[in-house]
């Protein structure tokens, strides 16, 4: 049954905060659908959001500021322990031994700090900004360091949907962020241009020393990259690594 | 976990938030000074507890959490005392989802302009510490009403509250702006 006016402008702030279940977001949408009214109210409520949002998110990050913060956090040196000689070797032995199943294991340095970005997706903290062409406002925020083809990037796979996308920040690496599913789980697209890659070190030796593709896991994701053109594509999700392979080989720009 | 990593772990976590948590800090504490001291002093701490951050937490709430606290331990020490008093019982809840939807004739965004950033940041300052915390946790820290409750360690009631009351503040500036660029 349809929700009517009084019950939709009761949930109407709570569907615009995400709050609400499946099955009221769905009813919520229907009314403002089929209610000329409600869906000029829900509007206006929107660009208020909007409006808002866009001055209390309005700053730039003081770079200098956080450097020294990092730099406060330097790792602890070892205490100094009397260790016996026999075990000290054990211990060395030990640590040869499993160094290189701890070199395979550690997560990428992108893989790390996409894992945020996905993660706030899948906890749909982060929702899509827009789908088709990128609209000029979000364009302008590029300050030169993205450009709109970066969104173009989608699988030819069918089992992947894209709900739209967003302009994000990743290690203060300006990507696009092309949010979808595959097979009912969350799965995010980050593209980034190549020449921003040195924020990423590690991955950055992988992916030049010949792998075509670099693969990590970080948390509970998987995560793998790859370069296709000028650009740096990613693909994290809950996914077998297999999959996000396949998908990653399948990539294609919508222009391309 | 060896400690560098930990540092390496850390650090790739919190930089994609760096941002958000500056301008969170920045618009809850206006003074500049205070606001880096609440940043630096919350970055520390955060690090020192992170083998107690569990995967399947959200980075983002965490951080929040112990900013929010760090902000709020400083707003006492210079005497400016931030308590959440109003709390509201969870059969409430449903009252304040529509509060702040408002019947008004929809405005007309192109005819504000810059005036209204003034409007809107005095209209922030104007809120007390709870109502901007819930606000700027939401629009900033983008973090669900559950999260915020968490942070705050206040009933669910209250976040709604809170946000119900600094949206209308908030919505009552913008409507003052308007009515000025019609004069």
């Amino acid at each position: 049954m349809l929700m009517k006016c009084g019950e939709v402008r009761k949930f109407v702030r709570l569907y615009l905060d995400s709050e609400l279940d499946a099955k009221q977001s769905f009813e919520v949408e229907q009314h403002l659908e089929s209610c000329a009214e409600c869906a000029g109210l829900f509007q206006a409520e929107k660009k208020f959001d909007e409006r808002l949002g866009r001055f209390l998110r309005h700053g730039q990050l003081t770079r200098p500021f956080w450097k020294k913060i990092e730099a406060l956090i330097a790792p602890r040196p070892f205490a100094k322990v009397k260790i016996l000689w026999p075990l000290a070797l054990a211990a060395s032995l030990v640590i040869a031994a499993g160094t290189v199943l701890v070199a395979r294991s550690r997560p990428l340095d992108l893989a790390n700090a996409v894992e945020e970005c996905h993660s706030a997706y899948v906890h749909q903290i982060t929702t899509p900004e827009f789908s088709g062409a990128v609209p000029t406002k979000i364009a302008q925020q590029f300050g030169g360091r993205l450009d709109t083809a970066a969104f173009d990037y989608r699988p030819s796979e069918p089992g992947f949907t894209s709900s739209g996308a967003r302009l994000c920040h990743v290690g203060g690496v300006p990507v696009a962020l092309i949010l979808g599913h595959c097979a009912e789980t969350p799965v995010s697209l980050i593209v980034f241009r190549k020449s921003e890659l040195d924020h990423f070190p590690q991955t950055k030796r992988k992916l030049e020393s010949g792998d075509p593709i670099a693969c990590s896991r970080s948390g509970r994701y998987q995560f793998a990259a790859r370069f296709i053109d000028d650009h740096v594509v990613c693909i994290v999700g809950d996914r077998p690594r297999p999959v996000l392979e396949d998908l990653l080989k399948t990539l294609r720009r919508a222009d391309g | 976990m060896d400690r560098e990593e930990q540092r390496d772990r850390f650090l790739s976590l919190l930089r994609p938030i760096e941002r958000d948590l500056e301008n969170y800090s920045r618009r809850m504490v206006f003074d500049r000074r205070d606001c880096e001291d609440a940043l630096q002093n919350a970055v520390l701490r955060a690090f020192r507890a992170f083998d107690r951050y569990h995967d399947d937490a959200s980075f983002r709430a965490w951080m929040f959490k112990i900013l929010t606290n760090e902000i709020f331990a400083a707003n006492r020490k210079r005497g400016r005392i931030a308590e959440f008093e109003i709390a509201i019982e969870p059969e409430e809840i449903e009252e304040f989802a529509g509060l702040d939807f408002t019947a008004d004739a929809p405005i007309s965004w192109e005819t504000l302009s810059d005036a209204l950033d003034e409007e809107l940041l005095v209209a922030l300052q104007s809120l007390n510490d709870s109502e901007r915390a819930v606000l700027l946790m939401r629009a900033i820290g983008e973090l669900r009403y559950r999260e915020i409750s968490e942070c705050l360690g206040v009933p669910l009631g209250s976040v709604m509250g809170n946000l119900s009351r600094a949206r209308q503040k908030m919505r009552d500036a913008i409507l003052r702006a308007r009515r000025r660029s019609c004069l």
